[in-house]
């Protein structure tokens, strides 16, 4: 199961930290971890070329499962950055919603 | 970052594979070697389909497995351009 934790810094949304396996089928074959991996990594991609800003981002890529992206407070308020932070959050719960078995929200 | 459509799913190694199986051994081919000497019933040779063909005093079994029908000494020989059968010839007595 994926475990995602949405990160603040003082009521701002600064960033999100996505841990273990959805495991809802073979390896290439995992739907659940296909929606999450793209939904997180056009995240991280679209904050660097599109809102321009730098994630600090921590991942596992050799095992994956594990993936911090985290920004700097005055880069988190940006309008463009609270925008794609929320589209993430936002996708992330309908995935929830439908596939509660292979993700879940740590904390809100 | 790379985009890995598998980043949250076990690798290969993970998870169990559906491989792993395989069906007993047939022990097929040869049962006797040419110039043998055999006994009426003897089994000749186990096959699936005709690698060999039946020859003389040889029949062909329900499983295709070839049997002496008479006591001789086994012969395998061509048959045609590019088959083979196997023959019993009866020894002077």
């Amino acid at each position: 199961m994926i475990k995602a934790h949405f990160l603040s810094n003082n009521d701002t949304f600064c960033g999100f930290l996505l841990k273990g396996h959805a495991d809802s089928g073979e390896f290439g074959y995992d739907i659940v971890c296909a929606a999450v991996s793209v939904l997180a990594i056009n995240t991280v991609n679209s904050l660097e070329q599109l809102a321009s800003v730098t994630p600090q981002v921590v991942s596992d890529d050799n095992n994956g499962g594990y993936l911090k992206v985290s920004l700097e407070k005055n880069e988190a308020k940006k309008p463009a950055v609270q925008l794609l932070l929320k589209s993430f959050r936002l996708g992330i719960q309908s995935i929830i919603d439908n596939y509660r078995d292979y993700i879940t929200i740590e904390n809100e | 970052m790379l985009m890995n459509l598998q980043f949250f799913s076990h690798h290969k190694g993970g998870g169990s594979t559906s491989n792993g199986r395989d069906s007993k051994a047939k022990r097929l081919g040869a049962k006797r070697a040419d110039g043998q000497t055999v006994t009426s019933g003897s089994i000749l040779y186990r096959q699936r389909g005709t690698h060999i063909y039946p020859g003389m005093n040889v029949k062909i079994g329900g499983d295709d497995t070839l049997f002496a029908t008479s006591a001789g000494v086994v012969k395998f020989e061509r048959k045609g351009r590019d088959k083979k059968q196997v023959s019993v010839y009866p020894t002077a007595e």
